[in-house]
């Protein structure tokens, strides 16, 4: 890693940036990410045209629907204008397009504000429902998953399986409907809507957050335990090396948690950075349940009121959280897993 | 126990229509109150109340608080009330009953004899909550920017634009074009300062081409009613402005997370003495009435404006811990007939739908029996209801099936808006229709898809809500029957092959002329009497059966009252319109 040496002195007669090249060019890892890098922006260019022509083809006059049922033809004129729908298609594609290069996201057609300001505002909000709940699906997951197939077919396996069955089949907003109705009407413990941001204080932004985010693991941490426990059953029963630490004398506990989890936790990872655009998705119906000003809710408006801007760059983000969140996925691969080698097919 | 009247304003987005129909649907199921017999006591001071309204609705104030460029200036009539307060209010006495347009920060108003010119008188000393004053320059900013910035939250008004136009102080014109678009037609706005103009400090005139029996009926649901300092607009700009408006309401903006939550504290300067009772009020948008209701229950608010799920009132009405109360219905529902279209172009076709019709099957199987029938475009609410329309075709279906067996079958397509209530009822339709041999496909379709199959004409029968507190403002009889209506399948006039040329080359038929003389004139009972005719003409034409209609809810905890909560007014857009002012909250 000569590069990485001379970059860190600066060598002012090669530069920073060859440097670089020839440290990505170098490392395996790194050629990874620089190849994903270079997909995903295709990638979300197909999915802008994409989002951009469904938009299109939804069926509805925008400007007759923000501009009301007895508006004059005159009003729903300046409405069009204000929208921008008075100019063709391509050309709106390629202002947006033009601007997004320029770090310029448009302006939302409905309240004139700046994309770019909407999102400073919703996407921490969704960011750290998501980045929670994911956290807890796993943090819930993992004791279920291990305590069901100590022994498979036993009390607690059986109990795991039917517990994450009954509460995969509950979609998440009738989940949260009910947590509302336990801990905010019947019990009074937790708020039934509305988010405190972090200024109001730590206890304040977390109790606002309990329910979403519950609403959003629990379906989630199911599903991941049920594989979870699948994965370690099959390793336990036909992996030699569990063999080996049984016949070390190694404990059950032991054997689960250091050699088969191990291996297990590649299937568990790949399917949390499978779930990780899905996820931030899901959130538009808990942040509509919960009314978080989050970019669920942002991009729920948007579709409703058609406003292009504003849903293109929503689903962008979208597509780029599952896109990095897989490249991660892979890039810790490599890191847990030192026989796996990219790029040498 | 019934309440009261209701009322549609203008200028609300189309979500109302979306509204309309859930309310119209779901709410008809509901009339009574099971608030507490004795009287509330004395209002009390202070105290805090949270709001809650449906994100659909009230809760969507996306486009902004600014008057001139909202565009859901009749849905936002909660925080308008609390923000501007309004020139006029729509009110009623004690009981609910009677309902009248009152000034408010206007003084009074008067019509000139040719109904021609509206002169509004302002009350004096008003201010704005930044210290400036309520005068007449002010309003006539406020008007001129209003018809002038795209809102479509200004009722459709035929100024007199050919006077003459008053000498104006060029700091006044500067302030006014400064807060107008910047492609704006100065000859048009030229014009405008013609037909309104400020006679003095608190005296401001409107002159207009046509007599409009409407306009102030329809002013507190309208942006005209609602005054914001132009001294505010110059310091904040356009952006700031339509975050948090200054008006001179009974409250003042403290903090606006658009569309999600407004939060607003009393108003010290506020014109009426020792109002407002609340010391703070908050607007918490919300996503559908489930939600509403459970936030309400869980004690994170203290009102939900306008309810409309019949379950959900259903058990608020029998749940101990909350109070409901309802208005009284405006909006009947209506299966209207496109005879532009076959096989409606045939009489006989559309009255065998009217004896096929019985709606007040569904009102007691779907509504329990408690909306309320109609066979006009309005209900007991409104203003020139008529409980029986003569000639009005009930539900015959011997009749209905002689008349399918003479024109050899019917098929037709029902279109709606795509809820749940709204499916249950055409379903109801089908039903009976089917029973006099008339083949039925439903077509549930989302809004936008029904205003686009409005607009493209291509339709057979489409069930809708119809009518107003004012039957020719918002989406009243006009709307619905109107020739040149985009939402109307009324015949066009005589050598008119679209709305649109009717309207560039005059033509009417004699419904519209019907409809636009019950506007033209300002004497009630003449409007009356067109409107009774207008009813009769479409009962023979059979234009479209009429059924229940509804009225909107109010679902609040024990303790809090105010015109318009506890005491009914009557729903100026879908829901009913509250005065902020004087709400209070009774204290431990």
């Amino acid at each position: 890693m000569s590069g990485a040496t001379t970059s860190a002195a600066g060598d002012p007669r090669t530069g920073k940036h060859e440097s670089l090249v020839s440290r990505i060019a170098g490392s395996p890892a790194l050629r990874l990410v620089a190849r994903r890098l270079l997909i995903i922006i295709p990638l979300l260019f197909a999915v802008s045209v994409l989002v951009f022509l469904l938009m299109e083809a939804l069926p509805g006059d925008p400007a007759r629907i923000q501009a009301g049922m007895d508006a004059s033809e005159e009003q729903v004129e300046a409405v069009r204008q204000q929208m921008g729908l008075d100019r063709p298609g391509y050309e709106r594609y390629l202002s947006w397009l033009g601007g997004f290069f320029t770090g310029d996201l448009g302006h939302s057609a409905i309240s004139g504000r700046a994309v770019t300001a909407l999102l400073a505002e919703r996407l921490p909000v969704t960011l750290q429902m998501a980045g929670m709940a994911l956290a807890l699906s796993v943090v819930m997951a993992l004791p279920l998953a291990l305590a069901a197939a100590r022994k498979p077919g036993g009390v607690a396996d059986r109990f795991v399986m039917v517990f994450s069955m009954t509460l995969l089949a509950v979609p998440n907003f009738v989940m949260a409907l009910l947590l509302v109705l336990i801990f905010a009407v019947a019990l009074s413990t937790l708020p039934a809507i509305g988010y405190a941001p972090l200024e109001e204080g730590l206890w304040p932004n977390l109790r606002s957050m309990i329910l979403p985010v519950v609403s959003l693991a629990v379906p989630i941490g199911c599903f991941y335990a049920r594989f979870l426990r699948g994965d370690l059953v099959e390793q336990l029963n036909a992996a030699a090396y569990i063999d080996t630490a049984r016949a070390k004398g190694a404990g059950t506990w032991r054997i689960l948690w250091l050699h088969a989890f191990r291996n297990s936790s590649f299937g568990l990872l790949t399917l949390v950075g499978l779930n990780v655009g899905g996820l931030v998705g899901g959130t538009v119906i808990i942040e509509r349940i919960f009314a978080m000003p989050g970019m669920g809710m942002l991009m729920l408006e948007g579709v409703i009121s058609s406003d292009v801007a504003v849903v293109q760059t929503c689903v962008l983000i979208f597509a780029a959280f599952a896109v990095i969140a897989n490249l991660l996925v892979d890039v810790t691969y490599a890191v847990l897993d030192p026989r796996i080698r990219y790029g040498s097919h | 126990m019934r309440r009261d009247t209701s009322r549609r304003g203008k200028g609300r987005p189309i979500r109302t229509l979306a509204l309309a129909a859930a309310f119209t649907l779901t709410a008809a199921a509901c009339q009574g109150d099971t608030s507490g017999t004795d009287g509330p006591g004395d209002p009390e001071h202070g105290g805090e109340l949270t709001v809650i309204l449906d994100s659909a609705f009230a809760g969507d104030w996306s486009t902004g608080l600014d008057p001139a460029t909202s565009n859901s200036t009749g849905a936002n009539l909660p925080q308008n009330s609390a923000v501007f307060g309004g020139l006029f209010t729509l009110e009623t006495d004690e009981n609910g009953e009677n309902p009248e347009i009152v000034p408010n920060q206007a003084e009074s108003y008067e019509w000139s004899e040719d109904g021609l010119t509206l002169t509004v008188t302002l009350r004096e000393g008003i201010e704005f909550s930044d210290g400036t004053p309520l005068d007449a320059e002010a309003v006539v900013w406020n008007w001129v920017r209003e018809f002038n910035s795209g809102s479509t939250g200004t009722p459709q008004v035929t100024l007199d634009l050919e006077r003459e136009v008053p000498d104006l102080d060029q700091e006044f014109l500067d302030s006014l074009f400064g807060a107008l678009p910047d492609d704006v037609d100065e000859d048009l706005i030229t014009s405008h300062l013609g037909a309104i103009r400020a006679v003095d400090d608190r005296t401001v005139e409107m002159h207009l081409a046509e007599a409009d029996g409407s306009l102030v009926n329809g002013f507190p649901g309208t942006n005209l009613n609602l005054m914001g300092s132009p001294s505010a607009y110059a310091e904040m700009g356009p952006e700031e402005f339509s975050t948090a408006p200054v008006g001179a309401g009974p409250f003042v903006i403290t903090e606006n997370q658009q569309n999600e939550r407004l939060e607003l504290e009393r108003n010290e300067d506020y014109f009426k003495d020792d109002l407002p009772y609340l010391d703070t009020l908050t607007f918490q948008s919300v996503g559908g009435d489930q939600v509403a209701y459970q936030t309400l229950q869980a004690g994170d608010g203290d009102v939900v404006e306008g309810l409309s799920d019949v379950t959900l009132i259903e058990e608020a009405q029998n749940n101990p811990d909350v109070d409901v109360h309802l208005g009284a219905p405006t909006s009947p529902y209506v299966v209207q007939l496109n005879t532009r279209e076959e096989p409606f172009d045939d009489k006989q076709a559309r009255e065998a739908i009217y004896y096929a019709t019985d709606f007040e099957a569904i009102n007691e199987g779907l509504f329990n029996d408690q909306g309320e029938m109609s066979q006009s475009f309005t209900a007991s609410g409104g203003l020139f209801h008529h409980a029986e329309v003569p000639g009005y075709r009930e539900y015959d279906p011997e009749k209905a099936e002689e008349i399918v067996d003479e024109l050899g079958g019917l098929e037709i397509e029902l279109t709606t808006t795509d809820l749940s209530t709204a499916r249950q009822v055409t379903t109801a339709l089908q039903t009976q229709w089917q029973e006099a041999g008339i083949d039925v496909e439903i077509d549930s379709q989302a809004l936008g898809d029904v205003i686009t199959t409005f607009q493209g004409g291509e339709w057979q029968s489409i069930l809708q809500t119809a009518g107003a507190w004012d039957p020719a403002a918002g989406i009243g009889v006009g709307v619905r029957f109107g020739s040149t209506s985009p939402y109307s399948g009324t015949p066009l006039p005589e050598g008119a092959d679209s709305g649109e040329q009717a309207l560039e080359e005059g033509l009417q038929t004699e419904l519209d002329e019907k409809l636009e003389a019950a506007v033209q004139t300002l004497d009630e009972e003449e409007r009356e009497e067109h409107y009774r005719a207008i009813s009769e003409y479409i009962a023979e034409e059979a234009y479209g059966p009429f059924g229940p209609a509804f009225s909107p809810a109010q679902v609040m905890r024990p303790g809090v009252h105010g015109p318009g909560l506890d005491v009914p007014i009557p729903a100026l857009a879908v829901n009913q319109g509250v005065l902020y002012d004087r709400v209070w909250v009774e204290q431990q």
